[in-house]
C-alpha cells in the first residue's frame, strides 16, 4: 500500500509516511502500512487502495 | 429463530422435496434404468460411458434391447407431445457406436460364500452372472442340456446366447447341465437361488412377504417365470435377487434389501414440457449417430425443478433446496475447528423473500422462509456481516424518526382511515403521497396519515429488536387512534403487516381510487403490461383493481409471462444489493426484459428500480394524478423528498413550517459525482458532516499540488472519505468520495 504523491497533515504541517496500521472487521483484525501523520497519526486512504485491496479483503471476510 | 434440533427442522422442511425423484421411465422400468444419466451420456456422444450404464444395470445388454417391450413409452412425458423418446433404439445405439462392449474385468479377491443357482434360463443367469461377478463362488444347476432356457426358442436365439457368452467371458462359474435338482434340503450352499423358469419346480417353497424373492426357508430365494413374471422382470429379479443374497450372507436377514422402484412422487406439472416430433431411423431400423443426438436430445430427463427454473435465488446459485438448507445449516453450525466457516452467509443475504419459490414448488417448500429464518439466526449469532444492512436500517430509523408524522383530520370524531403510505412512495416523490392524501380527506374527512416504516428492512435485516420497536411505534399509534381501518399504498407494508400486525386490518387506496377518483384518460390505447409486485403474488383483487385503473387510464394491457400468482421481484425485496451486486442485477435484467411494453406497477421500489435500470416504467398512482414524466430520486433525494414531505404535509394541514436542514445544499457536487455517490449508497448529508467535522477538529490531509483536503470519518459501522475544496462563500466542493467496511484502529 504505497501511496507516492506528497500528503501533508494539516494540523501537525507534517508529510505523512508510510507506517504500520491496524484495521479490523467482522472480529478479524491485521495491519498493513499506509501514509500517517509522524506526529498525530492521522492516516490517509487513497480511492484505489480503498477499491482495491480493502475491498477484496472485506468481501473474503464477509466469505469465510 | 431456528428452533432446537435443527437438522430435524431442516429434513423436515425438504422431506417432500422431488428432487431425488426417480423419472417416470425409471420407475416403470423393470431395471430402474437411470435414464437421465444415461440419455445424458448419449447427449454428450460418449456411447461408451452410455453403454456401461446400460450394460451394468440390465446385466444382458444384448438380450434387453432385443426383446424389452418397453413399457417406459406409456409414460413418458413426450407421448402425447410429439412421441415418448424411444429408448430401446437409443439402447441398442449405444451398443452400435460404443468402442469396447467387452464386460469389465474385476481384480478381486474371491469370496468364500457358496451360492447356488437352480435354473440356467435368463433369470438364473441374471442372478449367477452378478454373484459371480463380485467373486463369489457360484454353481449353476440346469436340468437341460444348454445355457439360456426359452431364450433357445426366439428367431435371435444365436444373439441372444452370444451376449450371454459375453458377459460370462470373465467369470469363472461351475455350470452343471444335465442335472435335474430333486431335494433342495440336499444342497450344501450358503443361499440358493430358484429361478426354475415358467412351470418350474418351486420344490414345495412360497414366497414370503417380509422380503423380495425370499421363500419360507432361510437362505434361499426364488424369483423369475417361475413366479409368473415375464423375462424382463425375470432377468430384474436375477440381478436384485443377487444383491438380496449378498445382504443376507452380510446380515443372515432375508430382507436386508431395497427392490427396484415402480413408484415416483413426481407429478407431470412438476416438469417444464417441450413438445418435440420423434426422430424415425432413416433406415427404418436403427438410428445414425446424428439421430441418436437428436432423439436423446428430445428427452427432458424429467426431473421436478421448477423451483430452479423460476426463483431467482436458486436459479441463480444452480441450487436446490436440500442443497442450500445443508450450506446453511453448516453455516449456522459451522463444524470446522475455528467454528467459523459460515459457507451460505450471503447466500442467505441473498434471498428477496419474493416466495415464488413455494409457488412453484408442487410441494409448497418455502424456502424463502427458510433463509429469512436462517438470517435472523444468523444475526443472532453475530454472524452476519452489519455491512448487509446497514445503510437499511439507518434509512429505516430515519423514517421512523426523523422523517415520521402523525396528522389527524380537522374533522372531530371517530376515524375512519389511517393512510400508512410506507416510505418509499414519498421518497420517490412526495407529491404522490400528497394527492393521494388528498384524494383521501375529499373522499373520506375522517383519515389520519401516518409517515413511517413498516419494518421490512429490520425483518429482512434479521434484526429483531429494531423490528419490534418498529412494530410497537406503529401499534401505539393506531391503537392511539382508536383502531382505525389502515389505508395501504404499499404492497409490502401490507404483507408486513399480515404478517406481523394481523390485528390492523386494512385496504388498499387503489380500491378507492378505483370507486371514487375520476382518472384521466390519456394514454390513447397505448399498450403497457402491468407488472405485479411480489408482495402483491395473493392479493388477486388488487391485482385487477390496478388492471382495471390502468386500462381506464387508457392503457391496453399484454400480459407478462410471470404476473400474478407467478409475480417475480423486481429485485428490490430483501434489500439485496449491498450482499450481492451482480444479482441484484441479473435479477433486475431478467425481469426488465420479459417484454418491451412499459411497465405499469404498484409499488415504488419496482418503479424506482426499472427507471434506474432504464425501463419506462410507472406508478399506478403517476397514472391517477398525471405524473408520469418523473426523474428517478438519488439515494439522498430519497431522504430530502421524505422530509419535503413532512414539510408540505406540515404546512398545508397544520399551517405549521417545518425547518428543513438542507445540509445537502451547502455542498455543490458535479453531476457525474452526484450519480457515483448514488451508486456507493453514500449520502450527501453523511458528508457534508464528514467535511464540517474535518474543518472543526482540523484533521484533514492536505494535497498541495491539488489544494484540496482529504478526510474521514466513521458514521455507524461505514467509513466515509471526501476529497473537497473550501469555497470563498463557506460551501465546499466535493471533488471525490468513497467508503468502506473495515475499520481502521487509530
Amino acid at each position: 500500500m504505497e501511496e507516492k504523491k506528497k500528503l501533508i497533515c494539516f494540523k501537525c504541517n507534517k508529510e505523512l509516511v508510510p507506517k504500520k496500521t491496524d484495521f479490523s472487521y467482522l472480529g478479524h483484525t491485521f495491519f498493513t502500512e499506509i501514509p500517517k501523520c509522524p506526529q498525530c497519526g492521522l492516516v490517509y486512504l487513497s480511492e484505489e487502495i480503498v477499491k482495491g485491496r480493502i475491498s477484496e479483503v472485506e468481501m473474503q471476510l464477509e466469505d469465510k | 429463530m431456528l428452533p432446537q434440533g435443527k437438522m430435524a427442522f431442516l429434513h423436515e422442511l425438504v422431506k417432500d422435496c422431488l428432487q431425488d425423484e426417480k423419472a417416470f421411465c425409471t420407475v416403470k422400468c423393470p431395471f430402474n434404468l437411470d435414464v437421465r444419466d444415461f440419455i445424458g451420456k448419449l447427449q454428450q456422444g460418449r456411447y461408451n460411458a452410455a453403454y456401461k450404464t446400460y450394460q451394468n444395470t440390465v446385466g444382458f445388454p444384448g438380450i434387453v434391447s432385443l426383446l424389452c417391450p418397453e413399457p417406459c413409452r406409456d409414460v413418458c412425458a413426450l407421448k402425447e407431445k410429439g412421441g415418448s423418446v424411444s429408448l430401446k433404439l437409443l439402447e441398442a445405439a449405444s451398443m452400435n457406436f460404443a468402442r469396447n462392449r467387452e464386460p469389465d474385468q474385476y481384480n478381486m479377491p474371491p469370496k468364500p460364500a457358496r451360492i447356488a443357482v437352480i435354473g440356467a434360463g435368463p433369470g438364473g443367469l441374471a442372478c449367477a452372472l452378478r454373484l459371480a461377478t463380485r467373486k463369489y463362488k457360484v454353481t449353476v444347476f440346469e436340468k437341460s442340456g444348454h445355457i439360456g432356457g426359452h431364450l433357445n426358442d426366439l428367431p435371435d436365439a444365436d444373439i441372444l446366447i452370444d451376449d450371454i457368452r459375453l458377459q460370462f467371458k470373465h467369470e469363472t462359474l461351475d455350470f452343471r447341465l444335465n442335472t435335474r435338482v430333486t431335494d433342495i434340503s440336499a444342497l450344501d450352499f450358503d443361499a440358493v437361488y430358484v429361478a426354475t423358469g415358467m412351470h418350474g419346480d418351486t420344490f414345495g417353497l412360497s414366497l414370503i412377504a417380509e422380503g423380495h424373492y425370499s421363500t419360507d426357508r432361510d437362505g434361499v430365494f426364488m424369483g423369475g417365470s417361475v413366479t409368473g413374471v415375464d423375462v424382463m422382470h425375470a432377468i430384474a429379479q436375477g440381478l436384485s435377487t443377487a444383491s438380496a443374497i449378498e445382504g443376507f450372507l452380510k446380515t443372515g436377514r432375508m430382507n436386508h434389501f431395497e427392490p427396484p422402484a415402480t413408484e415416483t412422487k413426481l407429478t407431470y406439472s412438476a416438469i417444464k414440457i417441450i413438445p418435440s416430433e420423434a426422430v424415425r431411423p432413416e433406415n427404418g431400423k436403427e438410428y445414425s449417430r446424428e439421430e441418436t443426438r437428436a432423439e436423446a436430445n428430445r428427452c427432458l430427463k424429467c426431473t421436478c425443478d421448477a423451483c430452479v427454473r423460476y426463483s431467482p435465488l436458486l436459479g441463480y446459485f444452480r441450487k436446490f433446496p436440500k442443497k442450500i438448507t445443508e450450506e446453511v445449516e453448516v453455516s449456522i453450525n459451522p463444524s470446522s475447528l475455528d467454528g467459523e466457516a459460515t459457507l451460505a452467509t450471503r447466500l442467505i443475504s441473498t434471498c428477496n423473500y419474493c416466495g415464488l419459490c413455494r409457488e412453484v414448488c408442487p410441494k409448497e417448500i418455502d424456502t424463502g422462509e427458510f433463509l429469512l429464518r436462517s438470517h435472523y439466526t444468523m444475526r443472532e449469532k453475530g454472524k452476519m456481516p452489519w455491512a448487509f444492512h446497514e445503510f437499511f436500517l439507518r434509512d429505516m430509523e430515519f423514517s421512523t424518526g426523523e422523517a415520521s408524522l402523525l396528522l389527524q383530520p380537522r374533522e372531530q370524531g371517530e376515524l375512519k382511515y389511517l393512510f400508512f403510505p410506507g416510505c418509499q412512495i414519498g421518497a420517490s416523490d412526495p407529491r404522490l403521497v400528497m394527492r393521494s392524501y388528498d384524494f383521501l380527506l375529499n373522499n373520506f374527512p375522517s383519515t389520519a396519515l401516518l409517515l413511517g416504516c413498516c419494518g421490512a428492512p429490520a425483518d429482512w435485516a434479521g434484526e429483531a429488536p429494531s423490528h419490534k420497536e418498529v412494530l410497537k411505534k406503529i401499534r401505539s399509534a393506531w391503537s392511539n387512534l382508536g383502531n382505525p381501518a389502515i389505508v395501504f399504498a404499499c404492497a409490502t407494508c401490507n404483507l408486513m403487516f399480515r404478517k406481523h400486525l394481523p390485528e390492523m386490518k386494512g385496504i388498499f387506496i387503489y380500491d378507492l381510487i378505483a370507486r371514487s377518483a375520476a382518472i384521466p384518460s390519456i394514454h390513447g390505447n397505448k399498450t403497457a403490461s402491468v407488472f405485479d409486485p411480489c408482495a402483491a403474488r395473493y392479493e388477486d383483487g388488487l391485482q385487477e383493481t390496478i388492471r382495471s385503473i390502468a386500462t381506464r387510464a387508457g392503457f391496453r394491457l399484454e400480459p407478462l409471462p410471470m404476473e400474478g400468482r407467478l409475480a417475480e421481484c423486481c429485485s428490490y425485496g430483501g434489500q439485496v444489493s449491498v450482499a450481492h451486486p451482480p444479482y441484484a442485477e441479473y435479477t433486475v435484467k431478467k425481469v426488465i426484459n420479459r417484454n418491451t411494453n412499459p411497465y405499469i406497477t404498484y409499488c415504488s421500489n419496482c418503479r424506482d428500480t426499472f427507471a434506474r435500470a432504464g425501463k419506462e416504467t410507472m406508478h399506478i398512482l403517476d397514472l391517477v394524478f398525471g405524473l408520469e414524466q418523473r426523474s428517478q430520486p438519488t439515494v439522498s433525494e430519497r431522504r430530502e423528498n421524505r422530509l419535503r414531505l413532512k414539510a408540505m404535509l406540515l404546512k398545508e394541514y397544520e399551517n405549521e413550517d417545518f425547518n428543513m436542514e438542507m445540509k445537502e445544499s451547502k455542498l455543490t457536487i458535479s453531476s457525474g459525482l452526484r450519480e457515483k455517490l448514488d451508486t456507493g449508497m453514500i449520502l450527501e448529508s453523511d458528508i457534508l458532516t464528514l467535511i464540517e467535522t474535518c474543518e472543526q477538529s482540523g484533521n484533514k490531509i492536505l494535497d498541495p499540488e491539488k489544494g484540496s483536503f482529504t478526510g474521514h470519518l466513521q458514521i455507524g459501522n461505514m467509513t466515509f472519505w471526501a476529497e473537497y475544496r473550501v469555497l470563498d462563500d463557506g460551501r465546499y466542493e466535493l471533488i471525490n468520495s468513497y467508503s468502506h467496511r473495515m475499520k481502521i484502529e487509530e
